[in-house]
């Protein structure tokens, strides 16, 4: 009976802090993981739009694309100084050794949710969603071997170029970009 | 006396086991391969297969296969070699049978073993028209003429000849074949992952010799390249975690996860420099497997 308590309230525990990672962080680190949490909540609103499994609604694409960008470029820059405590941070200290190409992603980001939402009123591209028809990969999967085999990959289009895009081509490119930073400036709690 | 005689008996004995070794040739030497490749369908398999990935130092913006950022493992650190036209720097002298060798087989055109961190064990049921349509992907690469730097490997690991010991020991073959009463797109999927897509390498554990342990596959694993852990994929595993199929095709694609976050490490470059590429189709193959669903 009581183990059974126990049990139910360690896993709640357990639950809560999983959906509070950043629990124990404190100052800019607490500030840079809370503004990383709104993007995400960004994306997971935006997502099932784009997937195509709710309706597809302009107006909320453009207002979370202008949630992501007010959190990306110089904003984020500045939440990450290479002399504050890194007390309780997932940022890799690889972050502070290039952190050029930490900035350039950054400003990319604020570049690609501006050409968000500039393109949400385009709505979806192909009729499968995704990677199909005219997004900027789709050349990939046509004649052009030369972009296939690792050529040029669009991800530094100007906002200008992305907003005759289909909405969910340049969603792609913005959580690519989400993942590109991840992949060597963050590790994985546990 | 005696003793001493043993002793250096045991020592020329093994000195003797040595130079077999060292001597004793691995792999085979395929029947010449004389298809025509499809450079397209080659280019869709070097996405899959993460030869784009790995080859390439995106990092640096460095040129398509040209050589990629150096992987650090606990046996030291590998360039991954540079797969251009080039004579001089990458394969431009090589022959297609040369290219099937090393690619599914894991030796070099000089008969050298070359590291598992090339993960080549996947590629060993890739067929001769797999190998051709690659081969034929490879000659549209722009030729760059400079060489990946070497291996910085410290000794023992330095001795390639050990690789023969370690190939015999732990080499495992693909299982790719299909399954009878399965559905199409679920032997599509087994056919990618468990061969060309290699999601083992990185999420099956490795025992102290850097070798898979098949007992455990897909459980998750720590010291990838750059301190890199994964998660567990087994079907429990996924399913624990909330992934239905529909998401996990959808993660393939864009690196979005169900809660919003976004893949990191490894897995990051898996899907923008290679399941991204991939057909619909065959995203959603791997998701039925993974989750071993009927498809
Ligand atoms: C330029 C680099 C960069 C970009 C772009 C970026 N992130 Fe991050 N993100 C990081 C780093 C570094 C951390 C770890 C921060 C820390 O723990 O100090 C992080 C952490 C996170 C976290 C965990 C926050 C927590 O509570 O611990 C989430 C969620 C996240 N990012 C989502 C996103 C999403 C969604 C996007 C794209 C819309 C994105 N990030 C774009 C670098 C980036
Ligand atoms: C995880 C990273 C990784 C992936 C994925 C990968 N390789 Fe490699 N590859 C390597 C490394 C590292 C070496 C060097 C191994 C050594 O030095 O023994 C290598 C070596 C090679 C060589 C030998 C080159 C030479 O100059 O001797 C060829 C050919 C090759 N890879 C082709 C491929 C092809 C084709 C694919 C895709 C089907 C592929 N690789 C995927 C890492 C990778
Ligand atoms: C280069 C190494 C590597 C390869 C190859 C790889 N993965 Fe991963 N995978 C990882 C890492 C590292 C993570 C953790 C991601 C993170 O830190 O965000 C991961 C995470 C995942 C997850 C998230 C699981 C969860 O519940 O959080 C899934 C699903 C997954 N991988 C599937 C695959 C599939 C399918 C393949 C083959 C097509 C594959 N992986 C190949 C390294 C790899």
């Amino acid at each position: 009976m009581k183990i059974h308590t126990i049990l139910a309230a360690a896993t709640a525990a357990a639950i809560a802090t999983t959906a509070i990672a950043h629990e124990g962080a404190t100052g800019i680190v607490l500030e840079r993981m809370k503004a990383m949490s709104a993007m995400r909540e960004a994306v997971k609103e935006m997502t099932p739009m784009m997937r195509g499994q709710v309706q597809y609604d302009a107006d909320a694409v453009r207002a979370a694309a202008q949630t992501i960008e007010s959190h990306a470029g110089q904003a984020m820059i500045e939440l990450f100084p290479e002399d504050a405590s890194r007390e309780k941070s997932y940022a890799k200290d690889a972050l502070w050794q290039d952190f050029d190409r930490f900035a350039d992603l950054a400003m990319q980001l604020e570049t690609q949710t501006r050409g968000l939402a500039l393109a949400a009123a385009n709505g979806l591209g192909g009729d499968q969603g995704g990677s199909g028809g005219m997004m900027g990969t789709s050349s990939m999967m046509g004649q052009d071997t030369s972009a296939m085999m690792g050529g040029a990959s669009g991800d530094t289009l100007s906002a200008e170029a992305l907003a005759d895009m289909p909405a969910d081509a340049v969603f792609e490119k913005v959580s690519q970009t989400c993942s590109a930073c991840h992949t060597p400036y963050r590790t994985k709690p546990e | 006396m005696r003793v001493l005689t043993l002793v250096s008996a045991a020592a020329g004995l093994a000195a003797l086991g040595l130079v077999a070794v060292i001597a004793w040739p691995v792999g085979s030497v395929p029947a010449p391969i004389e298809l025509t490749g499809d450079s397209q369908r080659g280019a869709y398999l070097a996405r899959a297969g993460g030869c784009i990935a790995c080859h390439t130092n995106w990092d640096e913006g460095g040129p398509p296969l040209a050589g990629g950022a150096p992987l650090e493992t606990r046996f030291g650190t590998f360039h991954p070699p540079n797969l251009t036209m080039s004579a001089s720097a990458g394969m431009g002298n090589w022959t297609i049978t040369q290219f099937a060798r090393a690619v599914r087989q894991g030796v070099s055109p000089d008969g050298a073993s070359y590291y598992p961190t090339f993960p080549y064990a996947f590629y060993a049921n890739l067929t001769d028209q797999d190998i051709a349509d690659l081969w034929a992907a490879f000659q549209t690469v722009p030729a760059v003429d400079t060489p990946a730097p070497d291996n910085e490997v410290p000794f023992p690991f330095d001795q390639r000849w050990g690789l023969k010991l370690w190939r015999a020991a732990f080499l495992p073959a693909p299982r790719t074949e299909p399954v009878e009463g399965k559905s199409d797109p679920w032997n599509q999927g087994r056919w990618l992952v468990e061969g060309v897509t290699h999601c083992g390498a990185c999420h099956t554990p490795r025992n102290i010799a850097g070798a898979r342990v098949m007992a455990q596959k897909f459980t998750g694993a720590d010291a990838l390249p750059g301190q890199d852990k994964s998660p567990a994929i087994t079907p429990d595993a996924l399913a624990e975690n909330g992934w239905t199929r529909d998401d996990l095709a959808y993660a393939l694609q864009s690196g979005i996860m169900p809660n919003g976050d976004t893949f990191g490490g490894g897995m990051g470059e898996v899907v923008r420099h290679g399941t991204s590429f991939l057909t619909d189709a065959d995203r959603r193959a791997i998701a039925t497997y993974l989750l071993d669903e009927d498809g």
